[in-house]
């Protein structure tokens, strides 16, 4: 292979490389999804598996059906935050993402409160499927309200200004929020709608 | 006395011991303000782990050189040089290479010196040095520290330093996540061997439940959280080598021009970043019900030991492939260049890869045909684990081929390389008799089982790691190994290998199961046999300590090329320039020029590359 | 060239033939434990035909092998390279349809005929409990409602078929009598089935083949947790049944 010719161009820094760049984390981030998406698809199957089809007769379908909602609905201001930041709307864009994690901290709540109303223990087979599957979802949303908090506070500091390329690192968050709002969509169906 | 305060090991530990208090101590006050008591010491050392893991990893270097951006603030610019890299975070990723091989190889003699005290255990029937109880800690010991060897010291060490180069890259796609990643390393050794310590755990490498859930000792936790802390450097990894090989190719690297050793990482990178999941999660599920009372498998409650197998399964069959898939990627690499000829039928070898990787996710359940698992499964798992053996084959295929006409040069590395042949087509005909449900209802759980695993990971994988440690270690460390002391290394082995487990097919099929510390007197005199051959294998390694740390300290100066190999590791100086190229360079050609191809093995001037054309 | 494929040729017929050999006259009588159970047979038939498959594929990879090793040495890098053969060829595509074709004959024969085989629904003549606990058997016979446990004896009698029903009240075990082959692990909460037709007589004292060994690791007793067994011919078995009957009414 050791057939070289002239040294290619010069790599370090053309904007074609931050492109490349960008491409990578995306990637990345990708195969983090599948990876991590394996988890929540064998919690769910675990659920079938262990109970099969049958819901326990007594979660809240009124609380279920808020959480959910609060949670759709954050993923589209985290988009509308994102759209704003790479059009260099950073005051829009904070507004939006602070929108978000507003709405992410009151999932969140939800989640506790359901918690601490359920009929169930933890030991029995519906509450195993259900404390974990909602558990390790939500230590997800944590993690996302988490690093919302920081692209707002780093948007705050100037980092983003200009948009484009820049804000990728919100995107990155932003795409993040978006898969853990699509696991909700799973797992909102296999906890509270099955019958 | 500051330098020495500063050190990033030492803030790490300090940081770690910070964040176990602090978590412990949230905990113990929730539990104290919840009635209970405020230390419990399966769940206080779970959580109290979780934090002094953060804690480690923000004071070995994660938070100077990478969490301050996320908040904001100016990352800290590397500072230390020389020998002090190796206990810092770096990003170089042949820094990162040597820490993996280093850190894997010594522990990788400790798990062989218990391997030692096992045969001095099974030597006689009857109690020699270990209770039941020690032997369960030792062998379990062994049998985790060994599988996360075999996973990560050929995909971590050798990969981290060779793709990159071979690929024609300055550093894998992301360097600190990879500098990160090897930094959980140390943790899940330290973690394990606090667990033996604390009187081990009963459950073997596996964890079945409910033993492993409901049963056994304090350690059973600490297996755990070592297992899934290692599971993450798996995913981590296998992220960064996916998306490096993808990016990060120099231009003209096609993929039909990648060597060899390149498509086995990229394959078991396949695998790792995927699967690995399933272990965390089979593992976290067993924690669960042991600290926060989930009834995973409490069968009362809907739960039951067989999801166990199968998730744990689901990742630890690929898991193999994990290992032999460098393993033959390197062994190839080798056989090609020391036999001087192209690698044979190129496609089909990196094709029959992807092929394992795509069969190795759908025939886990070969573990269970004595589970009790539904019937009507035995007969699908058992047509597509023996699908496996015709990829497989045509690796065999590629190494034959390649040695066929060649110029055998019989150093050490190309030794090694040859005995990774006969051995894996050993391990490998045997699975196919443990993936024969009928032979395998007797030989399941007996040592034909330990026979063949030993066959492929320590005949297959480690002899190919042994090939690669030879191979590359002048590239390495700019230095060469002494030949005859490596070569009364791989004869030691290669016979101490063969005499050790060869008699263990044989004591198996007669009736001797594994996991056991006791064994009817009838079994003794082959045990005698195996335990004096493992002493004499184990007797090998000294030599290769003895080789490889004078050879390190005061061996002779290596070339940049001393094989004449043609790859562009090989084109660099050794050891490689901080930035590997000077100049990107540009590939025209297959990596194997052999025999009147393109052109190779040019002399080298002042570690500049070649750029004549061939 | 054609003198490394004759010589190829000869190494393979040579270790076919002699690893054929071993096989066919020291394995088949060697290797197995005693055979006490009709069920055997089919598992090393089974193992003897992977073994006979296994010579000529072992034998081309040792040939190939050989014949490098001794007719293509090399003292250095520097003495020319080897042929460029790139197996770009017809070759790999014959190697793919042997090894597709030879895996296809594993399969089907000893595999899934041989699972069909033992799959077989058989009448049982004996049923038989077996419950597993840390770190001890039960062996129930539910139509004479006797009972072994632990250090006594597993009593079956000869040529007849034995269901066993395997089962745990604990953790994992799995219940095996190397004699007999079949291996099956006892689940809390679950009953799996073997069946067993020994067709032997044999005890524990003089064969360690007959021992009902606990095979599923279950933590500090998992080596001891083994019941010595002995299979008697049907009138002896019955005579045994009866005493034991009447030891369990005495109590
Ligand atoms: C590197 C590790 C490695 C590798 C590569 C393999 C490879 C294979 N393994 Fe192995 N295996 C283990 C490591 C490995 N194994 C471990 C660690 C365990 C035990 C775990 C535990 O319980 O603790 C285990 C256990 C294990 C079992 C379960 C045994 C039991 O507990 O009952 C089975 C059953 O099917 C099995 C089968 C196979 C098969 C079919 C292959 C195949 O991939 C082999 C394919 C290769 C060949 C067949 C040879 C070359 C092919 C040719 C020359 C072509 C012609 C041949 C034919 C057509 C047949 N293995
Ligand atoms: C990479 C994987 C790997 C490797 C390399 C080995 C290597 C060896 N293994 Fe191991 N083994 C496993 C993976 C591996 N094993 C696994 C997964 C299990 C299953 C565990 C379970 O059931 O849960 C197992 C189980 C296992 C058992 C069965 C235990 C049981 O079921 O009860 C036995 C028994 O003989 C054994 C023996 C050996 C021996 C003799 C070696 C030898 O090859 C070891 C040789 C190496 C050395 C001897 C090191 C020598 C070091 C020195 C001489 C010191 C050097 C100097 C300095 C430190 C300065 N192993
Ligand atoms: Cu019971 Cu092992
Ligand atoms: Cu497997």
């Amino acid at each position: 292979m050791a057939a070289f010719t002239e040294a290619a161009h010069a790599v370090a820094h053309e904007p074609h490389d931050e492109v490349k760049h960008v491409r990578m984390n995306r990637l990345g981030l990708w195969l983090f999804f599948a990876s991590d998406g394996l988890v929540f698809a064998l919690l769910l199957s675990a659920r079938f598996y262990m109970n099969g089809t049958d819901t326990a007769p007594d979660v809240k379908q009124w609380l279920g059906l808020i959480i959910t909602s609060v949670l759709l609905i954050s993923s589209y201001t985290a988009y509308r935050g994102e759209t704003a930041l790479h059009h260099g709307n950073v005051a829009h864009g904070r507004l939006m993402l602070m929108l978000t994690i507003l709405l992410g901290v009151g999932f969140f709540a939800g989640v506790v409160m359901e918690w601490s109303i359920a009929e169930f223990t933890v030991s029995e087979g519906y509450g195993t499927s259900f404390f974990s599957m909602t558990g390790m979802h939500a230590a997800h949303v944590a993690s996302g309200v988490l690093l919302l908090f920081l692209a707002w506070r780093k948007a705050g500091k100037g980092y983003y200004d200009g948009g484009g390329l820049k804000a990728y690192g919100v995107s990155g968050v932003v795409m993040y929020w978006h898969f853990v709002d699509v696991v909700w969509v799973f797992f909102y169906p296999a906890l509270y709608l099955i019958k | 006395m500051t330098r020495v305060v500063r050190a990033p090991i030492v803030v790490g530990l300090v940081l770690a011991i910070i964040g176990f208090a602090f978590g412990a101590g949230v905990l113990g006050a929730i539990r104290t303000a919840r009635g209970q008591s405020f230390w419990e010491i399966e769940v206080g050392m779970s959580v109290g782990y979780v934090f002094a893991l953060i804690g480690w990893l923000a004071g070995v270097g994660g938070w100077q050189h990478w969490g301050r951006e996320w908040f904001g603030l100016e990352a800290k610019p590397y500072t230390l040089t020389g020998w002090k890299r190796y206990f810092g975070f770096s990003p170089d990723h042949k820094v990162i290479g040597i820490q993996y091989a280093v850190t894997f190889i010594v522990v990788f003699l400790l798990s062989g010196l218990t391997a030692m005290l096992i045969r001095v255990e099974l030597m006689r029937d009857g109690k020699q040095i270990f209770t039941p109880d020690q032997y369960n800690a030792a062998m379990g010991f062994h049998g985790i520290t060994m599988v996360a060897v075999a996973v990560a010291v050929l995909l971590g060490g050798f990969g981290n330093f060779i793709v990159p180069l071979m690929i024609g890259a300055r550093d894998m796609a992301f360097p600190r996540l990879n500098a990160l990643t090897y930094w959980f390393v140390p943790p899940v050794a330290v973690l394990l061997i606090i667990a033996v310590l604390m009187g081990g755990w009963e459950s073997g490498w596996t964890a079945y439940p409910p033993l492993s859930s409901l049963h056994t000792k304090h350690g059973q936790v600490l297996f755990n959280l070592a297992v899934i802390t290692f599971g993450l450097v798996s995913i981590l990894g296998g992220i960064n080598f996916l998306v490096t090989i993808i990016y990060e190719r120099a231009p003209g690297m096609t993929w039909s021009r990648l060597p060899i050793f390149v498509w086995g990482a990229f394959a078991a990178s396949l695998i790792s970043f995927f699967f690995t999941q399933a272990l965390a999660a089979a593992l976290l599920m067993v924690l669960l019900d042991r600290i926060a009372g989930t009834s995973f498998f409490r069968q009362a409650e809907g739960g039951s030991p067989v999801l166990y197998e199968h998730v744990f399964w689901f990742y630890s069959h690929p898991a193999v492939y994990v290992m032999v898939l460098p393993g033959f990627g390197a062994a190839l690499e080798i056989l090609s260049h020391l036999s001087r000829k192209p690698l044979f039928a190129y496609r089909w070898v990196a094709g029959a890869m992807i092929g394992i990787v795509m069969l190795s996710g759908i025939v886990w359940a070969h573990h269970l045909f004595t589970s009790g698992m539904a019937p009507y499964l035995h007969a699908p798992f058992l047509v597509l684990t023996e699908m496996i053996s015709i990829p497989t084959g045509l690796i065999f295929l590629g190494a034959i081929g390649t040695i066929w006409a060649g110029k055998l040069w019989l150093q050490t590395p190309m030794l090694f390389a040859l005995a990774f042949i006969f051995n894996f087509l050993m391990g490998g005909v045997t699975g196919i008799y443990l993936a024969d449900v009928p032979t395998d209802l007797h030989l399941q759980d007996t040592y034909f089982v330990v026979a063949h695993f030993h066959y492929t990971i320590v005949g297959g994988e480690i002899f190919a790691l042994f090939a690669a440690i030879y191979f590359w270690f002048p590239k390495f460390t700019g230095r060469m190994y002494n030949e005859t002391l490596g070569k009364i290394h791989f004869w030691l082995m290669f016979i101490g290998f063969q005499l050790t487990f060869i008699p263990m097919f044989r004591v198996g099929i007669q009736g001797m199961n594994r996991r056991i510390a006791d064994y009817p007197h009838e079994y003794a005199g082959y045990n005698t046999f195996i335990s004096l051959a493992a002493f004499l294998l184990g007797s090998s390694f000294l030599f290769f300590v003895w080789n490889m740390a004078s050879a390190w300290l005061k061996g002779r100066v290596a070339e940049p090329n001393p094989w004449r190999a043609s790859t562009l590791e090989w084109q660099v100086s050794s050891p490689p320039p901080e930035h590997n190229f000077d100049e990107i360079p540009v590939i025209t050609d297959t990596p194997y020029g052999y025999g009147g191809g393109p052109a190779h093995h040019r002399p080298f001037a002042g570690g500049a590359l070649a750029t004549e054309e061939g | 060239m054609r003198r490394d494929f004759t010589l190829f040729t000869i190494v393979w017929a040579l270790v076919t033939a002699a690893s054929l050999a071993v096989a066919y006259f020291i394995l088949r009588d060697m290797s197995f434990p005693t055979h006490g159970a009709e069920e055997a047979s089919v598992i090393d038939d089974a193992f003897m035909a992977l073994t006979y498959l296994a010579c000529p594929v072992f034998g081309i990879v040792i040939a190939a092998m050989v014949v490098a090793l001794l007719k293509h040495r090399s003292s250095g890098p520097n003495n020319g390279d080897g042929e460029r053969i790139l197996g770009t060829g017809s070759l790999p595509v014959v190697w793919f349809g042997v090894s597709s074709l030879l895996c296809a004959i594993v399969i089907i024969y000893p595999g899934l005929t041989g699972l069909f085989e033992l799959r077989d629904h058989k009448d049982p003549d004996l049923r038989i409990v077996a419950t597993a606990q840390m770190w001890a058997w039960t062996v129930e016979y539910p139509d004479s409602k006797v009972k072994v446990f632990g250090a006594q004896e597993l009593v079956l009698p000869k040529d007849e078929t034995v269901e066993v029903d395997i089962t745990s009240i604990d953790i994992l075990h799995s219940f095996w009598v190397p004699a007999f082959r079949q291996k099956m692990d006892a689940v809390p909460g679950q009953i799996n089935k073997i069946y067993i037709t020994p067709d032997r007589v044999g005890d524990r004292e003089s064969d360690a083949a007959y021992r009902l060994q606990c095979a599923e690791l279950c933590g500090l007793g998992h080596a001891i947790m083994t019941m010595p067994v002995r299979v008697v011919e049907k009138a002896e078995f019955d005579a045994w049944l009866k005493q034991q009957q009447s030891v369990t009414e005495a109590k």
